[in-house]
């Protein structure tokens, strides 16, 4: 702070330093882009023994281990499998199913909109949720609100997502059958009467994650020295919940979001399962079962780059809300 | 006719069936229209508690007034509703918050701020050219690129002439500034101080000034008020010498003064806490010259118009 | 601090009711787990208190068996990581080399960034179905999540100046190391493996669940359930049980992990 009073700084210079921030947020999401790719090609070549035989059996024909070597390129040094996979991901090829013999690239493209759909419901069920949860406790004057809150998040988060989903299909599918226990149905908003049920589990886990990151800033702005100056401004109810209360709040909470849209990926392989919804997450559990390397493959580099453009997302939008963050 | 009377007010935290927490304790103090006040103490003191009841937010921090009286002006401020409230804060009482840094929203850009000020205190004022003549008066220079910021984009003086700005967008006879140079470097703190006393020469503002510092305030104010765990005890024209013993110690720790060779003097111990104060005069544990019947019966009350004291042996002061 | 007790007292004895069942259960009750004691299907009764599943064993039985497995494992694959993670964050955090740094830290991130359960099934998919296999696949993953805090602590504890004053007083490398380092970060780090324990558990008995984790007939929580799981309309108790199991040494394991944040919140205030 020790510094001379300008008369007002530099817009260009700060500009270009916002722009050096996002150019640095960019070529860190590109390094773990590299690296996941690197893990998803080396997947198949750190199995223990040899993946073909563990697929066929040892006693498979001496033809079949060699075709299948082939098809999987095990037959080249892994610098040119690499050099190979690379370039054929940067085309979209992404193999073909050992299983189905259908192009990977397909699978994916058929079953993602259904994990989408999911995680889309889940977002805005959660938002609807937490937001106005954590706005009320964080305002309640009531000491053992907080108490509540914290006591019945910690219940609901050590509850695994699987056993909620069993329950849910117990009570709302076979009980009192307003949800369908099997089938789904592609098309907005066809989907939905698919979609609610799982939602709802994962939410289980979103609401309180998200409502606890969010109570805790909304907990810290409200001790800041500004509202005093938005009371004294005499700003109206709503005004003031979102400039003084949620919008410096909000920042801690995207940045938390982006990343559970990570963590909501791993249980949609389970709650898919469960429920039977045809989407990736099912289609990574029958690869694995199967065996199925290019899948396998081509599922965790899909989930391992949508996570890394989810996180860039979160991180770039939380400084367009929240000035502050990127000007630290 | 005063513009401000503080009687006896007592403030304190609320604690259910047990008896509430003092943090004030019967303090008094006028002010005069268009008198910069000093208001001095140590962190803990009260001085921001008694700031805040002159804005009605004691209640967020879970305080409120127990007894005595605020008037301004003719309205009585200590038993003022929410309601009632709204047309005091910015219209007649202004409040300049204590850190340039955590002051300004940080979210909003300055111009929606200074915005919300100005149609808070004059509801359907001409926006774009009362905030210019606002910011002119802060001496701002280029407005239309400082309208377009975002606080953390400003120097930390700059920051302060808004939130001045702001206080003052609806000429209020009372402006609270509650340590408005904590964090400031020590020349943009001077300029901070020569604005205020601008702002009160050019529109007739009576100030409450609060620091720490007492060399500062002895400089810019007409009068300083002296408050030590809780109470006042001593309120002191500028220039004049000291009677109270802690004012008095106050002054003699002053950097400035020190003699070059000589260690520093610094009071020994430290205040009281809030909730520990003990019987009698609060300042006695640290006091040199403190007699017996300084430590029993309640606080002293200050004595005295124009210099008032609450010492109950100013004659062994010196 | 007193809700922070509470917490850790009420969490502690869910704990160990479970644990103590797990030990006395087995020890004690007339059956074996994989014993077939009954014809199948039998609801709960005072006989067998949680029912009998689809091969007519006892659930209670099996449930309790299933403890030193779910909680053992869970143990397992937090410790080594926890151990591996933290031990490579110091190292990342002492690294001279700029290189091996950037990329180091561009692959713990890039680990991070895949979802754990997705990482865990992939590798399973090479090491094949097994509790084994989700220990080891749990040391490949989950030791960069401990590396990155380690990392970050490492740091902030790099910069104290303490540190600065023992290094400049000439005392060895190493014992500052040990005496600073060491304690400061894995405190940090104990602190993240105690919630992890629960996602963790979670982890294993969800694999299990979907038939890549341990195989049946073991007596373990999400083989049971998975089990149960066709006859859920009929046989509620051969699922809801070991369910209501795990649940219960989550929850206690929650309490506990809340208790002493709290605590140390309320410490550092």
């Amino acid at each position: 702070m020790a510094m001379p009073e300008r008369s007002s700084p530099d817009v260009e210079q700060a500009r270009s330093r916002l722009l050096k921030k996002v150019t640095a947020r960019l070529a860190r999401a590109a390094a773990v882009s590299f690296w996941v790719m690197v893990i998803a090609f080396g997947l198949i070549r750190l199995a223990p023994g040899d993946p073909v035989l563990a697929r066929l059996g040892a006693e498979a024909a001496p033809e079949a281990i060699d075709r299948l070597r082939h098809a999987l390129r095990l037959d080249v040094d892994p610098a040119t499998q690499f050099v190979e996979y690379t370039w054929g991901m940067l085309h979209g090829r992404l193999g073909t199913s050992i299983e189905t013999q259908r192009d990977v690239a397909t699978i994916i493209a058929e079953s993602l909109p259904v994990t989408l759909g999911i995680i889309a419901v889940t977002l805005a069920m959660a938002l609807v949720v937490a937001v106005p949860l954590a706005l009320a406790i964080a305002t309640s004057r009531r000491p053992w609100v907080p108490y509540l809150f914290r006591a019945t998040t910690s219940v609901m988060l050590a509850i695994p997502a699987f056993f909620t989903a069993l329950v849910g299909l117990i009570v709302f599918g076979l009980h009192w059958q307003i949800a369908p226990i099997i089938g789904y149905e592609p098309g907005f908003p066809a989907n939905l009467r698919f979609l609610w049920l799982p939602a709802l589990v994962i939410c289980t886990h979103l609401v309180p994650v998200l409502s606890r990151v969010l109570h805790a800033s909304l907990v810290q702005t409200r001790g800041e020295e500004f509202v005093e100056t938005g009371i004294i401004r005499g700003v109206s109810r709503l005004r003031f919940t979102w400039f003084y209360l949620l919008k410096p709040s909000l920042a801690p909470s995207i940045v938390l979001l982006s990343y559970m849209v990570g963590v909501m990926i791993g249980s949609t392989v389970i709650i898919e399962t469960i429920f039977s919804l045809p989407g990736i997450g099912r289609s990574l559990v029958g690869a694995v079962i199967n065996r199925d390397y290019p899948l396998v493959q081509g599922i965790v580099l899909v989930f391992g780059l949508f996570v890394v453009a989810v996180s860039l997302a979160g991180d770039l939008l939380a400084n367009w809300l929240d000035p502050r963050v990127g000007a630290t | 006719m005063s513009l401000l009377t503080i009687e006896n007010l007592t403030i304190g935290i609320p604690r259910g069936s047990a008896a509430p927490l003092a943090i004030v304790e019967n303090a008094s103090l006028w002010l005069q229209p268009g008198e910069m006040l000093g208001l001095i103490g140590e962190s803990g003191s009260g001085k921001t508690m008694l700031c805040r009841s002159l804005i009605g937010t004691l209640r967020r921090r879970g305080a409120a007034i127990l007894s005595g009286r605020i008037t301004l002006a003719g309205t009585d401020l200590a038993h003022t509703d929410e309601r009632a409230w709204r047309d005091i804060r910015g219209r007649r009482v202004g409040y300049v918050p204590q850190s340039a840094l955590a002051g300004p929203n940080p979210v909003m850009t300055i111009g929606a701020q200074l915005r919300e000020a100005i149609l808070q205190g004059t509801p359907g004022a001409d926006v774009p050219a009362r905030a210019r003549e606002l910011l002119d008066l802060v001496q701002i220079r280029r407005p239309e690129l400082v309208l377009a910021q975002y606080p953390h984009q400003l120097s930390g003086g700059m920051r302060q002439r808004v939130m001045i700005a702001c206080a003052i967008a609806g000429t209020p006879e009372l402006l609270v500034a509650d340590e408005p140079t904590t964090g400031l470097d020590v020349t943009v703190q001077a300029g901070i101080m020569q604005l205020l006393r601008d702002i009160r020469a050019r529109l007739g503002t009576a100030i409450i000034l609060v620091s720490h510092d007492l060399a500062l305030v002895d400089d810019v104010c007409d009068r300083i008020l002296v408050m030590h765990a809780g109470a006042c005890v001593e309120a002191v024209p500028a220039h004049a010498a000291p009677r109270h013993p802690y004012t008095i110690a106050l002054n003699r720790s002053r950097i400035e003064l020190a003699e070059p060779g000589t260690p520093l003097v610094t009071i020994a111990g430290q205040p009281p806490s809030v909730g520990a104060w003990p019987p009698g005069c609060r300042f006695a544990a640290r006091c040199d010259i403190a007699q017996p019947d300084c430590r029993l019966g309640p606080h002293p009350p200050m004595r005295g118009e124009a210099h008032a004291n609450a010492c109950l042996h100013p004659e062994r002061a010196a | 601090m007193n809700e922070g007790r509470i917490g850790i007292a009420v969490g502690a004895t869910m704990l160990l009711t479970v644990v103590a069942a797990g030990i006395a259960v087995p020890l004690l009750s007339e059956f074996h787990p994989n014993e077939l004691v009954a014809i199948p299907f039998r609801p709960p009764s005072r006989e067998y208190f949680f029912g009998t599943d689809q091969l007519g064993r006892d659930v209670f039985t099996r449930v309790f068996a299933a403890v030193h497995r779910d909680l053992g494992v869970a143990f397992l694959g937090v410790s080594i990581p926890l151990v591996l993670g933290t031990a490579i964050g110091i190292l990342l955090s002492l690294a001279t080399s700029r290189v091996v740094a950037a990329l180091t830290t561009s692959l713990i991130d890039a680990i991070n960034a895949l979802p754990l359960l997705v990482l865990a099934i992939a590798l399973i998919a090479l090491f094949g179905p097994g509790l084994q296999s989700i220990v080891i696949v749990l040391a490949m993953t989950n030791w960069a999540r401990y590396a990155r805090i380690a990392r970050t602590r490492a740091d902030v504890v790099a910069r104290m100046p303490y540190i600065e004053a023992a290094r400049l007083q000439g005392y060895p490398r190493h014992r500052i190391l040990l005496r600073h380092f060491v304690p400061n970060v894995s405190a940090e780090t104990l602190a993240y493996a105690l919630s992890d324990v629960i996602l963790v558990i979670m982890l294993i008995s969800g694999l299990s669940f979907l038939s890549l984790g341990a195989a049946p007939p073991t007596a373990e929580w999400g083989v049971m359930m998975s089990e149960g799981r066709p006859f859920v309309q009929n046989a509620w108790w051969m699922t809801i049980f070991p369910g209501l199991a795990l649940c219960w040494a989550g929850i206690g394991l929650s309490f506990i992990a809340e208790g002493l944040s709290r605590r140390e919140r309320g410490a550092g205030e």
